[in-house]
């Protein structure tokens, strides 16, 4: 377990940003609610100026915008993108730093195997990003609560507001992936944010084009809110088909990193 | 018994140059020089015997077990020294030493008092940010972060880069304090001048390949001198050309240049009778040594 509380050590002091990030923003746009609703038929009335092209990739409904999960509807597509983000970072950076930060040597000549070591840090990943997670929801239900005055279900508020996590389960284990693909990764984000805004782009375009196959391309499409509150589950064909991304990933990074040459310091 | 054996040990990198057949035996109590020109392999060996790198064939076994099987509890006897230290740069030397401890299974008690003396030995502020640490001091931490759980075997690849001469003569004092107290210990250097120093034996390798494995006492005896004469007046050819064990002789107006291996006092009476401006005789160093004496 040593090596799982010193990368917590390691990452506290970034997660804790991302965290406030979240929290503060999230809030910040939950107190927009009672603006936004106050006066609906102006608000209305500019969104139908927008082409429906327009408002489709936005993600933009008329029908459910004014409602409080219509309006965090609306946001979730960005959480999503920010979420995405922290967890490409993580997934990458966790097992690279210590190739680019020249301490693999120093890491695997102690009695430890590849394994444990892999499997320390993806706890550790797991933790922060469930961390992340706790603090998001809650404090995205708390604003929900301070600035509506309607009643809306528990449940399915955590269920939409939790598939940020499943979001970034996808890009935490394709960043495993990607750092024991590629040889030496010097800056994380040169990684991590075209990965993450080729996948949304995608996700953009099939609002555009309206194709199905698309959807399953992209986690930014394996969720549609509607869907889950109808449902009060997530679609399930999506999160079989994340879970065997995660999977094959997760299964690729060991088998790579058990064999993987640890190249000296040069 | 064999504390380190390698039967025709051989990694490929792609391309770039690895080690092929490499058959080492280092047995329990020594310490054992590995010498070689740089790129020669000595990284790759030590690199292959850690498990950081996989061999292509051939195989390695340390205390008698397997290196690709049995690595994490080979480790734990293993105190492991690299040429360039780098470590988690917003730690604390004594956080970096007790997160390099808790890998041990040793008493973290014990392993405390040991960080302490070893830092006090050394001369190390543990209490410093590693990122803080000059070069030299990091190689402190290095060397404690290799000693700290008294391991059975230590493996130093070319570790006395950044030491001043007081701390290389303080670190080499501990390593013959390990010795004596049991451990084994691989030592890595390009230097013949160290290896000569401290070790036991000493194998030397060049372009991959093991070329030789000598007691270091016969080593010395072959070793060659380089000397370098400047001269008033030119020297005739045939001054040296008559003294066994002369080679590579150069000789310019006002110089002369060579390489000499056998009775200094037959050397000494020819340079005698020269109108010398200046002299100087040298160790020649190792890459000399492989292209006159080992060809």
């Amino acid at each position: 377990m040593n090596i799982y509380f010193q990368e917590l050590r390691f990452y506290r002091r970034v997660t804790l940003i991302w965290m406030a990030v979240f929290a503060v923003g999230i809030f910040g746009y939950m107190s927009l609610f009672t603006a936004f609703t106050s006066d609906v038929s102006a608000t209305l009335k500019l969104l139908e100026g927008f082409p429906p092209v327009v408002r489709a990739a936005l993600g933009i409904r008329l029908e459910t915008f004014f409602t409080i999960f219509g309006f965090f509807g609306y946001m979730l597509t960005y959480l999503w993108l920010v979420g995405a983000i922290q967890a490409m970072n993580l997934g990458t950076g966790i097992l690279a730093k210590e190739i680019s930060g020249k301490t693999a040597d120093f890491l695997l000549s102690k009695p430890v195997s590849r394994t444990k070591v892999l499997a320390s840090k993806l706890l550790a990943t797991l933790t922060l990003l469930l961390a992340t997670n706790i603090v998001f929801v809650s404090a995205a239900y708390f604003s929900a609560r301070v600035f509506t005055t309607t009643t809306f279900s528990f449940r399915s508020f955590v269920l939409v507001a939790s598939t940020v996590f499943v979001v970034q389960l996808f890009f935490l284990a394709l960043g495993y992936l990607i750092s024991v693909i590629v040889p030496k990764i010097k800056s994380v984000l040169a990684f991590s944010l075209p990965v993450v805004f080729g996948f949304f782009i995608v996700g953009l375009l099939d609002s555009v084009i309206g194709s199905e196959a698309i959807r399953y391309v992209t986690p930014f499409k394996y969720f549609d809110i509607q869907y889950i509150l109808d449902h009060g589950s997530y679609d399930w064909k999506y999160v079989i088909t994340e879970a065997v991304v995660v999977i094959v990933c997760i299964t690729a990074t060991y088998l790579i990193y058990l064999r993987k040459d640890i190249q000296a310091g040069a | 018994m064999n504390i380190i054996e390698t039967k025709k040990l051989t990694k490929y990198y792609g391309k770039s140059l690895g080690i092929i057949d490499v058959d080492l035996t280092v047995e329990e109590g020594e310490i054992f020089g590995f010498i070689g020109p740089n790129g020669a392999g000595k990284s790759t060996t030590i690199r292959t015997l850690l498990g950081l790198i996989h061999p292509t064939s051939g195989s390695a076994t340390i205390f008698g077990k397997d290196v690709t099987k049995f690595g994490p509890e080979i480790n734990e006897e293993i105190g492991y020294l690299p040429s360039e230290v780098f470590y988690y740069d917003d730690m604390r030397a004594i956080d970096l030493l007790r997160y390099s401890g808790s890998f041990y299974k040793k008493d973290p008690k014990a392993i405390a008092s040991r960080i302490k003396g070893l830092a006090n030995l050394l001369d190390l502020d543990l209490n410093k940010k590693i990122d803080d640490l000059s070069y030299g001091n990091k190689k402190k931490v290095g060397i404690i972060q290799g000693l700290l759980h008294e391991p059975k075997l230590i493996i130093l690849d070319e570790p006395t880069g950044g030491l001043d001469p007081l701390m290389q003569q303080r670190f080499f004092d501990l390593l013959r304090a390990e010795n004596k107290k049991g451990a084994t210990i691989l030592f890595s250097s390009h230097i013949l001048n160290e290896v000569q120093k401290l070790c036991n034996r000493v194998a030397i390798i060049k372009d991959g390949r093991i070329i030789k494995v000598e007691k270091i006492s016969s080593l010395a005896e072959n070793t060659h001198k380089r000397f370098k004469l400047e001269t008033a007046v030119k020297v005739d050819k045939s001054r040296f050309t008559g003294l066994k064990g002369v080679s590579d002789l150069v000789i310019t107006d006002k110089s002369v240049n060579f390489l000499y291996r056998g009775r200094i006092n037959d050397v000494t009476k020819i340079i005698a009778s020269l109108n010398l401006t200046n002299m100087l005789v040298e160790e020649p160093d190792l890459e000399e040594i492989f292209m006159h004496y080992y060809k």
